[in-house]
């Protein structure tokens, strides 16, 4: 007989939304207060926090948009305004939020954010460089770019990290200083580092709760909780969000309820690339009437999955390591750093199959993608998919396209079980 | 001078078969640069043959499997050169993995694919501010030079390098003539020539391009053409990476236009700037590379606008109208263009954008583009 899979909704991530609304809000309304702005591409926007600025964070933005249902109608702006469907949804987001503002065109108000004063363009991705630089020719906006490679080969990460932290010092500092009036506030950058190491570790014993078979949560409800471990970094309100969801999760243990009913998964998946923000539910209803679940992935694993290397003592050191040290951040978004990373998952979480989310419009990791599976299929005889979409763009995703590859990998998965 | 053009048609009819063969013929090893601001002297000096890697003219097949279709034409072709093993000449590979996001990932398709016994990535900077760039560009050349040679066995000497400095400028220097006599005299060449004459001297070594180069100057001084002054001159622009299909380039001059001067990568962008020969070489490299100009938006320049380069260009050449030619699924490019376009609204430029993609199932879109424009700007 057919199982009726559903999902169990946690409580504590209701919670959510009220602190990630009010972190946009602060920002919308920095400039009436006197507080000064700053846009932020890459784990940068830590030095703005350290001055006292509000800061943007550009996935951040991304994500919001898509979750407040304003994606379409921002990308809209941007087409309308001469923008290029194939440019990354998140560069057309911003183009078009600023061409919004610009030229007075309604859109959602919550969508909206004040020009920033200062813009910290570090370029995790030639993209980041891109929408920087366009912002600049188009709205006169002061960047502050920062180089930040990925490094394809572990033995490039020293020389990688002395070329980062030397901007850090050299470049960064010294322009946020410029830029506020005052000397760098090293004291901050710890205390946010103190406060980002508390959150990261409490969310670690969550993932905890991935391991257990059933699973009690699903990496869709730690996608929405991830603010409170990057761009909320430093607000305590992220240390009591993660206790209490820890707590909920400790009692879902205990009374036996897994993350979809009646009896758990029955399938569990690791997802790779970006999530697709605009279109979690969509995403999720393709998934839980097959008994599926995913329960890592590589994005959701990039928010300091090591909080014992952080040290607030030595905040920009700490930062340049976790990036391009043992931290190992940047490493996992290259191909064999992927793998790296994809085999301790499968490991920690007990995979049964990978579904790799390939952006039409991100190039960050798609071409790696084939061979990524190929390897880990070798390796450990589990099956993975490429599913085609968008994070935001309506019109890169098609219904039959992600439904058909999914199908596909339910009978891998149940046919090597056999 | 004919005989050149031919000799140049035939080598770029066949780049595989060419590089194979000047394999065989020198007993060297052959490396394959991705594809663009590789400062690829330092491979020459290793007494190597660098050759610029292309974009195929075949369809892809075996690749599709292994590369999506929206990413661009030379991703695309490349991979599928690699995965039906058509790359086995090159014995190395190397990579400016920042140039773009699908640069990124090419290393780990080739180390599956062809497997080649040396393999390099270079994390050549974006042109940010601060010392550290120039200093990291230099660790960066450094860090090549020291590979190779330990993949030769044999040291790169300051003077090996000097002396490969002076051959490549010597052939920038020449194609800069090319593209002064062609200004003079657009008539002499077709742009499809022009554009095999760049792009052969991607993938055949210098010295021999030199020699061709120098016996079709002279062919090209002596020459007497008849202007023809009811052709109207366009600029193209941008191409990045990758030759146009020279069906594009014909029907541009079929429809009347003539093309004195060029803003493409296989065209004037790669021989601009001279390498300096005072100091130290790997500086003078790295120099060259961090030159703003010709912007490069896979560089991350500002302060220099491509529009206004791209129209003092046009002026330069009495002009008529600029054809920016993006490459289907270049986000550098495409990130790029919408303010490339409005400088050429601001400015009153009379501008138009063709998207040009690895597969052109039919020329016809292109045409009509084509067509209105030549009208727009006064021809027929
Ligand atoms: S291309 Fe991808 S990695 Fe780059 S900014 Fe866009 S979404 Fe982010
Ligand atoms: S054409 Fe554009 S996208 Fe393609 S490799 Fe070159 S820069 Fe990258």
């Amino acid at each position: 007989m057919d199982v009726k899979y559903k999902v169990n909704r946690l409580q504590t991530t209701n919670e959510i939304r009220p602190l990630v609304d009010k972190h946009w809000a602060d920002l919308r309304t920095a400039k009436e207060r006197g507080e000064k702005v700053a846009w932020a591409s890459g784990p940068t926007f830590i030095f703005a926090y350290a001055m006292g600025m509000k800061c943007h964070f550009m996935a951040g933005y991304s994500a919001y948009c898509g979750g407040i249902g304003a994606g379409e109608e921002v990308l809209k702006v941007a087409e309308m305004t001469g923008d290029l469907p194939e440019t990354c949804s998140y560069h057309r987001l911003h183009m078009g939020m600023g061409e919004a503002v610009a030229r007075g065109i309604d859109i959602n108000p919550q969508a909206i954010l004040p020009m920033p004063d200062l813009m910290v363009a570090g370029r995790l991705c030639p993209e980041m460089s891109h929408y920087a630089e366009g912002l600049n020719r188009r709205f006169d906006i002061r960047v502050l770019p920062i180089d930040l490679p990925s490094v394809y080969d572990l033995k490039d990460q020293p020389r990688l990290r002395e070329f980062v932290y030397r901007q850090f010092k050299e470049v960064v500092i010294p322009t946020v200083e410029e830029v506020c009036g005052k000397p760098f506030d090293y004291d901050r950058m710890s205390e946010i580092l103190t406060v980002l190491k508390k959150v990261a570790t409490l969310r670690n014993q969550c993932w905890e709760f991935f391991k257990t078979k059933p699973a009690c949560w699903t990496l869709w409800d730690y996608g929405v909780s991830i603010a409170p471990v990057f761009y909320l970094m430093g607000n305590p309100a992220g240390i009591a969000y993660y206790e209490r969801l820890l707590e909920e999760l400790q009692e879902r243990k205990e009374k036996g309820i897994p993350a979809i009913a009646p009896d758990g998964e029955k399938y569990r998946l690791y997802w790779d690339g970006w999530l697709p923000w605009a279109f979690l539910g969509k995403f999720m209803r393709k998934f839980t009437p097959n008994g599926a679940i995913c329960l890592c992935g590589r994005y959701p694993w990039e928010f300091f999955p090591h909080p014992e290397l952080i040290d607030p003592e030595h905040p920009v050191e700490t930062w340049a390591d976790l990036y391009y040290g043992e931290g190992r951040l940047t490493y996992h978004f290259s191909p064999h750093g992927t793998v790296d990373l994809i085999s301790e998952l499968i490991e920690d979480y007990s995979i049964d199959g990978l579904v790799m989310f390939s952006s039409k419009t991100c190039r960050i990791m798609n071409l790696s993608q084939p061979g990524v599976i190929d390897v880990l299929d070798k390796k450990y005889g589990i099956p993975g998919v490429i599913v085609e979409g968008d994070m935001i763009d309506p019109a890169m995703i098609s219904d039959a396209q992600i439904e058909t590859r999914l199908e596909a990998l339910y009978e891998m998965i149940d046919s090597r079980r056999r | 001078m004919e005989k050149v053009l031919t000799e140049i048609a035939e080598i770029t009819a066949d780049p595989y078969g060419y590089v194979a063969g000047l394999k065989e013929r020198k007993e060297k090893k052959v490396i394959g640069c991705f594809p663009m601001h590789i400062p690829d002297e330092i491979i020459h000096a290793a007494d190597l043959i660098p050759v610029v890697i292309w974009r195929g003219n075949e369809p892809v097949t075996w690749g599709h499997a292994h590369v999506p279709p929206y990413d661009c034409g030379i991703t695309r072709s490349f991979v599928d050169d690699a995965v039906r093993g058509k790359l086995g000449f090159m014995d190395g590979m190397v990579f400016h993995v920042r140039q773009c996001l699908q640069a990124g990932e090419f290393p780990f398709i080739m180390e599956r694919h062809v497997k080649p016994s040396y393999q390099k990535v270079l994390y050549l900077p974006a042109l940010y501010p601060g010392d550290v760039m120039r200093d990291f560009t230099i660790t960066e050349l450094e860090g090549f030079k020291t590979s190779l040679e330990e993949f030769t066995g044999k040291k790169i000497s300051d003077d090996n390098l000097n002396k490969s400095i002076e051959i490549y400028n010597k052939n920038r220097g020449l194609l800069e003539r090319v593209y002064e006599i062609r200004r003079e005299k657009p008539e002499i060449l077709k742009a499809r020539e022009v554009m095999q004459i760049v792009w052969s001297s991607m993938f055949m070594l210098k010295e021999d391009h030199n020699k061709l180069l120098t016996e079709l100057i002279k062919g090209m001084e002596a020459k007497t053409v008849e202007p023809e002054k009811d052709k109207i001159r366009v600029i193209p622009v941008g191409c990045l990476c990758q030759t146009l299909q020279f069906d594009i380039l014909d029907l541009i001059e079929d429809l009347g236009m003539i093309i004195p001067d060029d803003d493409l990568y296989i065209g004037s962008r790669y021989f601009a700037n001279q390498v300096n020969l005072d100091g130290s070489p790997l500086g003078a490299l790295a120099d060259r590379y961090l030159t703003r100009t010709p912007v490069c938006p896979t560089k991350g320049v500002w302060q220099v606008h491509w529009g206004d380069e791209a129209i003092k260009k046009m002026r330069d050449n009495d002009a008529r109208g600029i054809i920016s030619i993006i490459v289907k699924y270049c986000p550098p490019h495409a990130c790029y263009y919408p303010d490339f376009k409005s400088k050429m609204e601001k400015e009153g430029i009379n501008a138009i954008m063709i998207e040009m993609e690895h597969e052109i199932i039919t020329l016809e879109a292109i045409k009509t583009r084509l067509q209105s424009f030549v009208e727009i700007i006064g021809g027929v």
